[in-house]
This record gives structure tokens, sequence and C-alpha cells, in this order.
């Protein structure tokens, strides 16, 4: 019995792990974003210069940031639920609605992404896609290979979710549930993050 | 049974929804496993489905979408370097003093914050951890208090430049091409994301102005309660200028340069950004240790954005794989009523789907299903936003489900009941269907500024 217990909780620890690390690599690019932005402003405005290259950079780096944070959401209970029941009743049900969820709709639809993406990204590779834009970035490919892998990240996390939720029904106290508060379920007297 | 496929799922979403699964994994999953049954009952054709990947690589790619995240980090930067407490500390000691102030200056700063505002829960739940102790140790009548905060909580949804308003306009010019295609039109207009902020202006500013004169009518007929602060330090007029001219320049020059057409929205959040880190490492509200967790918490709200629109484009691909945009005109045409009924039915379906879902999920859901048909039906895409952000923002302040009730009460202290909320909402909600008739009444409040402005 305990085994399965240390073997879900390594699990948990190291898919968490990697979900997180993935946010905080991609975070600064936010921050990238609006340098980059300006320099767009200030390159028409100041120099009167088109910067389609910087622009089409913010757009990527936007695509990688928004694909790779999910997995990283996911994991710090950032997406958004209807919670008027869910935040009503006990660990339990919450478990027990996480559980069906992971098995009946998000292993499903991140397979599914998976699946129909191949094709699509297989076939870009093949022309080393760059931007339809003249004058363009290179490695849309690799723009468009993000969408496979954010499967990848996502059904990862699933698991890390689905072992959670396992551990709750199957022991009474849960092991590294260290999810911080749904961030539109704010606890009474409880600052808001 | 066939036809009606659609609907079931439509249905069948939303009961789902209520368990409590995260919202984007329920729509796309939910959609998968209809478009499953579809495809043995031989109802659903399996091809609508490749094209799922390219409209991941749509949503990605949308240059227009870009401003979002841009946007939600100048609103965390606001958030997180505190000038939104500052503003309000300088206004409710300037208008402290009367019966009556801190209410307007509570007012005042949520229309002014209306920039940082990403999901409703955060704002009214900023808004009440900020305002309501000040408010109760100023003995304000708890329902006054709690409604004011509920209310102007949720204002910063319509008033520009506001990430709402931002994903409505991306989804409302997809809907306006695809009703004047569906019309034969072959060079379709456009509406931008610029014609709604200007088309929500007129509106968010009659309403703040309702809600102002409603507080000073409190303060003239029941001035016990809300009476002035106890001891109030006045504010000087450099502390007034240094915590009020910032903001305000800040938030004004993202707008103006959108509205003038300097700038795109992206460019102005982009720059708007920059200038409220500037602002906020300026004034050391913020040392450069939390940059990063500016960073975290604007990819956690991005990316809870943009996977519910993922999830929310996989559903309507297939709601319309059953033929559910076909349904939807044949009900409308069933109804009869032409579009007055299309409109107030509509209306009445968004009010009571916020209930339960927040502005983003109606939006990415049901405007896209409904949009076109109306807008088919001669509707001007900029009055139709604007109805629907403001029937939003009233369906947030409803009770019993109101989400915006739920919020407060999750940071109002026990002594203050539930029930306390709920009338001090009512005068509210009052002011907000008064704005729908007016709205209804004269078109031009939301369509006059950007005809002006764009030449449409």
């Amino acid at each position: 019995m305990a085994t399965f217990y240390h073997v879900a909780n390594k699990a948990i620890i190291v898919i968490d792990r990697i979900s997180l690390w993935t946010g905080s690599v991609v975070a600064p690019f936010l921050l990238v974003m609006m340098l980059l932005t300006c320099a767009v402003v200030i390159a028409r405005y100041l120099f009167n210069v088109g910067a389609i290259q910087i622009q089409e950079s913010v757009m990527y780096l936007h695509g990688t940031t928004l694909l790779l944070g999910i997995a990283y959401t996911m994991n710090l209970g950032g997406h958004v639920r209807v919670d008027i029941l869910y935040q009503r009743f006990g660990p339990r049900y919450r478990a027990v609605v996480d559980l069906i969820g992971t098995l009946l709709f998000l292993f499903p639809l991140a397979l599914f992404i998976l699946w129909t993406s191949y094709d699509y990204v297989a076939f870009s590779w093949s022309l080393r896609e760059s931007s339809a834009e003249a004058g363009g970035l290179g490695g849309l490919y690799l723009l468009k290979t993000l969408i496979p892998i954010t499967a990848i990240f996502i059904i990862l996390q699933g698991i890390s979710e689905l072992l959670k939720s396992l551990c709750i029904l199957l022991y009474p106290i849960a092991p590294s549930n260290n999810r911080s508060t749904d961030n539109r379920t704010p606890a009474p007297g409880q600052a808001n993050g | 049974m066939g036809e009606y496929a659609a609907l079931i799922m439509f249905g069948a979403v939303f009961c789902i929804l209520l368990l409590g699964y995260p919202v984007a994994l329920t729509l796309g999953g939910t959609a998968l496993i209809a478009a499953a049954f579809g495809i043995i009952s031989g109802t659903f054709d399996a091809s609508f489905l490749l094209a799922t990947p390219n409209r991941l690589f749509g949503i990605i790619s949308n240059q227009t979408l870009v401003a979002v995240p841009l946007f939600i980090l100048m609103g965390v930067i606001l958030e997180k370097s505190k000038i939104a407490e500052r503003l309000l500390d300088s206004m409710g000691r300037l208008f402290g003093k009367l019966p009556g102030g801190l209410g307007i200056a509570v007012t005042l700063v949520g229309m002014l914050m209306a920039a940082s505002t990403g999901i409703v829960g955060a704002t009214v739940v900023t808004m009440g951890l900020m305002s309501l102790p000040i408010m109760l140790k100023s003995n304000y009548h708890p329902s006054v208090a709690t409604g004011t905060i509920c209310a102007t909580g949720t204002l910063g949804q319509i008033i520009p430049p506001s990430i709402a308003l931002v994903l409505l306009g991306d989804v409302l010019s997809n809907a306006y091409q695809q009703a004047q295609l569906s019309l034969g039109i072959f060079n379709p207009k456009t509406i931008s994301i610029g014609d709604l902020f200007a088309g929500a202006i007129i509106p968010g500013l009659i309403l703040v102005g309702f809600y102002l004169i409603y507080i000073v009518c409190l303060a003239i007929f029941k001035p016990q309660w809300v009476p002035p602060a106890k001891e109030t330090k006045p504010v000087t007029l450099t502390e007034l200028i240094s915590s009020i001219l910032p903001p305000l320049a800040l938030i004004g020059a993202v707008l103006g340069t959108i509205l003038s057409g300097i700038a795109t929205p992206t460019e102005a959040a982009g720059v708007g950004a920059a200038g409220a880190l500037l602002l906020a490492l300026s004034n050391r509200s913020l040392d450069s240790s939390q940059i990063l967790e500016i960073g975290k918490s604007t990819l956690k709200t991005t990316s809870m954005v943009f996977f519910i629109l993922i999830g929310a484009s996989i559903f309507s691909l297939v709601f319309r794989g059953f033929g559910g945009e076909d349904l939807v005109h044949q009900l409308f045409d069933k109804m009869g009523g032409g579009v007055v009924m299309a409109t107030l039915v509509v209306m009445l379906v968004i009010f009571l789907l916020g209930f339960i879902l927040d502005f983003i999920e109606i939006t990415f859901v049901v405007v896209p299903i409904v949009g076109p048909v109306l807008l088919a039906m001669g509707l001007d895409p900029i009055w139709l936003g604007v109805m629907i952000a403001i029937n939003l923002q009233t369906s947030f302040l409803t009770p019993p489900f109101g989400f915006a009730l739920f919020y407060l009460r999750g940071v109002a202290p026990q002594e203050i009941k539930t029930l306390d909320i709920y009338k001090g909402v009512v005068p509210f909600i009052g002011m907000q269907l008064l704005m729908l008739l007016l709205l209804a009444w004269q078109p031009a409040l939301a369509t006059w500024l950007p005809n002006l402005l764009f030449a449409r």
C-alpha cells in the first residue's frame, strides 16, 4: 500500500517541478515583450522605420509564453472553475470531480491536440515554414511545434493532478498537495495573490 | 434528436461546468465527447475536427490578442505597486470630511483602476480589501459600503482600457465579418478594439455619474448612512498631485493614443506597461525583486485566459459541425418578433449565464454563436458589444448568484450579513438597468463617439 503512495508522491514532486520550471522560464518573456513593443513604437516614431521582425518576435514570444504557461497555471490551480458547488463541498468531492475530469476531459483533449497537430506540424517542418509576412521572421515551424509540446506538458501535469486526486481518495492525508488557493476563490480573510 | 445535438451539447456543458472542473478543459473535453458520439451515430463529420491545429495557431498568432498579456502586465504592475491604495488614501482624505465623501472616493478610484481588471473576482477582492475596512471604520451603513464596492469593482469591465473589452472586440469583429459575408457583402466593414473602447466611454461615464448622484443623494437624505470620516489628516496638494496625476496620465495616455489612432492597442498596452513599471520603480513602491513575481502573476492570468479561448474554440468548432449555427438561426426565426425579440432573448440568456460564467467564458462561448446572427439582423456591433458588457456587469451584481457578491462576501468581516450585501446592490442594479434602457432607447450613446473619431 505504502509503495503506491511513495511512488505517486515522488512523481507528483517531479512533475510539479517541471511545470513550475517552464513557468519560471517563460514568465520573464512577458517583460521582454513589453520592451520590444516599446522598441517597435520608438522605431516607428523616432526613426520612421517599420520593425516587422521585432513585431513578429513579440508575437512569437506571446505564443510561446501563453502555451508554456498552461501547464504551469494548472499546477498552481489557476485555471478558472465554476466554483458554486466546488467550493462548498469538501476535499473528497473535489478529488472525485478532478479525477473524473482529468480522465474524461484533460487526457482526451490533450491527446487529441497532440494527434491532430502531428501532421500539421510535420507539414510545416517539411517546408521549414517561415512567416507569411513580407520581411517576417523564419522559424514559424518551431512556433507551431509548441502546440504538440504544450499538449505533452498538459498530459504530464494531468498525471500529477490525477495522482493527487487518487491520493486524497485513497489516503486521508494527501502528499505534497501544496497548491495555492484558486485565484477566483479567495478564502475569507485571506489576501488575494 | 440529431438536429438538436448542438443544443443538447450546449445545455450539457453548462450542467457539467457546475461540477467545478476547470472551464477550459470542460468546454474542450465535452465537445470532443459529443463529437465522438456524433461520429459513431453518423451525425457529425469528423473532418471538422481537423481544423483544430490551425485554429489553435490562429489563436496564438492573433496580433490583436497580443494586447491582452500586455494589458494584464500593466494591471498587475499597478496592483502590486500599491498605486491604487495611495490613490484611495489621498482621495479619501480629500473628500472624507464630507458626508458621502468616502463613497465618492471609492467610486472614482474604481473608475481609474479600470485598467487593472483581469477577472471580476480579482478586482472586487482588491477593492474590498482596500476600501471596506476604511468605510466601516467611518461608520458607513454596511449595505451602502458593500453595494458601492461591488458596483465599482465590476465597473472596470466596461471602462476602457479593459481586457474584457479587448476580448469582446476581437470576437465581435470576427462575428461582424461573418455576418456580412452571410449577407453577401464581400468587402465587409470591420470594427476594431479602438471602436469598442470609444463606444464604451460615454455609457461608462454615465454609469459613474449615476453612482455619484446616488451617493450624493444619500448624503443629503440619509447622512447618517454615509458619515464623514472621523479623524482625517488633511491631504497636501503635493500628496494629492503625486498620487493622482501619474495613474491618470498613464491611463489617459494609453487611451488617448488608441482613440486618436496614434498607436495600436498592443503598442499602447506595451508602452503603458513600461510606463507603469517606471512609475512604480521611480517612487520606490516596487523593488526589483518583485519584477519576476509580476511576470509570473501575469503569466498565470494570461495562460488562464488563452486556455479558455482554446477550449472554447474547440467547443464552437464542434457546435458548428453539428449545424448549431443554422439551428440558432431557425430558432430566432421561429420565435418571431424580429431583431428586438432576438436581442432581448440573447440579453436574458447572457444575464443568466453571468451567474455561473465570467466575462471571458461568455465572450468566447456565447458571443461567437449568437453574434453573427444578431449582427446579420442589422444591429450595430459596437452597440451590441457595449450592451453585452453592461448586461454582464449587471448580472455579476445580481443576488443571489452574482459573482461580485460572492467575492466580496469572501473578504468581508463576519459581522456583515450576506443580506446586507444583497440590499446594498439593489439600487445599483436599478441604475444598471436604467443605463441599459437608455442605451436601447438612444443607441447613439454608444455609437456617436466611435463614428466621430474613426469616421466609420
